[in-house]
C-alpha cells in the first residue's frame, strides 16, 4: 500500500501544471516514506524519521508559499510561469531543502543512516525524482547564478566530507549529495542532460545498494570480508563504484564528460575545471571502498558462504550497461 | 508567515513547539489564500480544501512520529537527537 501510494505522490507531482497539485503530489510522498523509515523500533530509524519529516514539511509550506506570492503578483497558478524574483528564490530554496543540495544537505547523511538499505535506497533515487521534475519545468525562470553557486558547493562538500566516513550509508549519502551537484550545475543550459544524469545516476546507486543488502554490509569492516559471500557480486560492485566515481572506459563517465563539454560550450570553463578537480576528493573515498572491497585480504581468510540471497542476478547486468 | 518559519528555525527544546510552528505557517498560508479571492471577487475554494486536508494529513503524522520518538527516546528535547553522529 505505501509502495502504492508513494508512486500515486510521485505521478501527481509529475503530470502537474498546478502548484497545488505538485504541493499535493510532494505530500503525498513525504507521508508514505515516514512509514518506511520508521518501520524497524530502533530509535535511530525514528530520529532519522522525525528529522526527515521536519525538513520536507518545511520545504512544502515553503513551496507552497512561493506559488502563492507568485499567484499574487501576477494571477496564475501555473507551474511553467514564474514572474516574480522573490518567489523564484524561494521556490529555488526548497527544492534545495527537498533534495538535499548544499547549504541545506544537512538533514540527509544522518536520515540516510537511520534508514534500511532499501529505505535509503527509495529515498536517495525515488524521492529525488518529483522535485528534479519540478526544477526542470521552472529552470528557466530560476536564477543561473544562484543554482551554480549551489552546485559547486554540493560538488565540494559531497566530496568533502565523505572523506572521514566508516558507515556505507554516510557514504553513499555523500556521493549523491555530490551528484546532485552535478546535475543542478547543468539544468539551466541543457535540462536533458540533468535527466540523463539522474538516470544514470539512480542506476548505479539501486545496484550498489542491493548489492550491500545483500552481503549486509553497513561499515567498511564489513566491506573486507564480504568477498568470502559471493565473489562474482564482489568484482562486480568494485566495478560500479568506479563507473560511480566517473572513471572513463565505464558508464558513470559519460554524463561528467557531457556537462563539462555543455560548459565550455557556454564559455564558464572556469566552473568546469572547479568541478572536475572537486570530484576528485570523491574519486578518493570511492577508491578507498573498491579498495576495501576486493583487493585487500582480511586476515584469516574464511570460506564461508554465510548468506544466498535472491537478489543478486540484477546486479551483474547493471554495471555492464 | 515569517514569523512562524522563524520559530519554526530557530527552535530550541520541545520538538512541540516546532510542530506548532510548521502548522502555524501553513494556517497563515491558509488564511491568506482565502482573503485573496475576496479580494479579486474569483473564487478558488477547490483549492483550500484540498489545501486544508493535506495539511491536517501533515499534522497528525508529525504528531504520531512526536509519539513514536518520546517512545524511544526519553524526553521531547532536542538534545536527545544525536545518535546518528559521524
Amino acid at each position: 500500500i505505501l509502495m502504492l501510494s508513494l508512486a500515486l505522490g510521485t505521478m501527481i507531482t509529475i503530470t502537474s501544471n498546478h502548484w497545488v497539485t505538485a504541493w499535493a503530489g510532494l505530500e503525498i510522498n513525504t507521508l508514505a516514506i515516514i512509514p518506511l523509515i520508521s518501520k524497524s523500533h530502533h530509535p535511530r530509524a525514528i530520529e532519522a524519521a522525525t528529522k526527515y519529516f521536519l525538513t520536507q514539511a518545511t520545504a512544502s509550506a515553503l513551496m507552497l508559499f512561493s506559488s502563492m506570492t507568485n499567484a499574487w503578483s501576477s494571477g496564475q497558478w501555473d507551474i511553467t510561469q514564474l514572474t516574480n524574483p522573490p518567489s523564484c528564490l524561494l521556490l529555488t530554496a526548497a527544492i534545495a531543502i527537498k533534495l538535499g543540495l548544499t547549504p541545506f544537505h544537512f538533514w540527509f547523511p544522518e536520515v540516510l543512516q537511520g534508514s534500511s538499505l532499501t529505505t535509503a535506497l527509495l529515498l536517495s533515487t525515488a524521492m529525488k525524482f518529483p522535485p528534479t521534475t519540478i526544477l526542470l519545468l521552472t529552470s528557466h525562470s530560476l536564477n543561473p547564478t544562484l543554482l551554480s553557486t549551489m552546485a559547486i558547493m554540493s560538488i565540494a562538500l559531497g566530496g568533502w566530507m565523505g572523506l572521514n566516513q566508516t558507515q556505507t550509508r554516510k557514504i553513499l549519502a555523500f556521493s549523491s549529495i555530490s551528484h546532485l551537484g552535478w546535475m543542478t550545475i547543468i539544468i539551466t543550459y541543457n535540462p536533458k542532460l540533468t535527466l540523463l544524469t539522474f538516470y544514470l545516476y539512480s542506476l548505479m546507486t539501486t545496484s550498489i545498494f542491493l548489492s550491500m543488502n545483500s552481503t549486509n554490509t553497513l561499515k567498511l569492516s564489513t566491506l573486507m570480508t564480504s568477498w568470502t559471500k559471493a565473489p562474482m557480486l564482489n568484482t562486480t560492485l568494485m566495478l560500479t563504484l568506479l563507473s560511480l566515481a566517473g572513471l572513463p572506459p565505464l558508464t558513470g563517465f559519460l554524463p561528467k564528460w557531457l556537462i563539462i563539454q555543455e560548459l565550455t560550450k557556454q564559455e564558464m570553463t572556469t566552473t568546469a575545471t572547479i568541478i572536475s578537480m572537486l570530484s576528485l576528493l570523491g574519486l578518493f573515498f570511492y577508491l578507498r571502498l573498491t579498495y576495501c572491497s576486493t583487493i585487500t585480504l582480511p586476515p584469516n581468510s574464511s570460506n564461508k558462504m554465510k548468506q544466498w540471497s535472491i537478489k543478486k542476478p540484477v546486479n551483474t547486468l547493471t554495471p555492464t550497461l | 508567515f515569517s514569523w512562524s518559519s522563524l520559530g519554526l528555525a530557530f527552535h530550541r527544546t520541545h520538538l512541540i513547539s516546532s510542530l506548532l510552528c510548521l502548522e502555524s505557517i501553513i494556517l497563515s498560508i491558509y488564511i491568506a489564500l482565502s482573503i485573496w479571492p475576496i479580494k479579486n471577487q474569483t473564487s478558488a475554494t477547490l483549492m483550500q480544501i484540498l489545501i486544508l486536508a493535506f495539511s491536517a494529513c501533515e499534522a497528525s503524522a508529525g504528531l504520531a512520529i512526536l509519539i513514536a520518538s518520546t517512545q524511544t527516546h526519553v524526553s521531547d528535547h532536542l538534545r536527545n537527537l544525536n545518535l546518528l553522529q559521524c
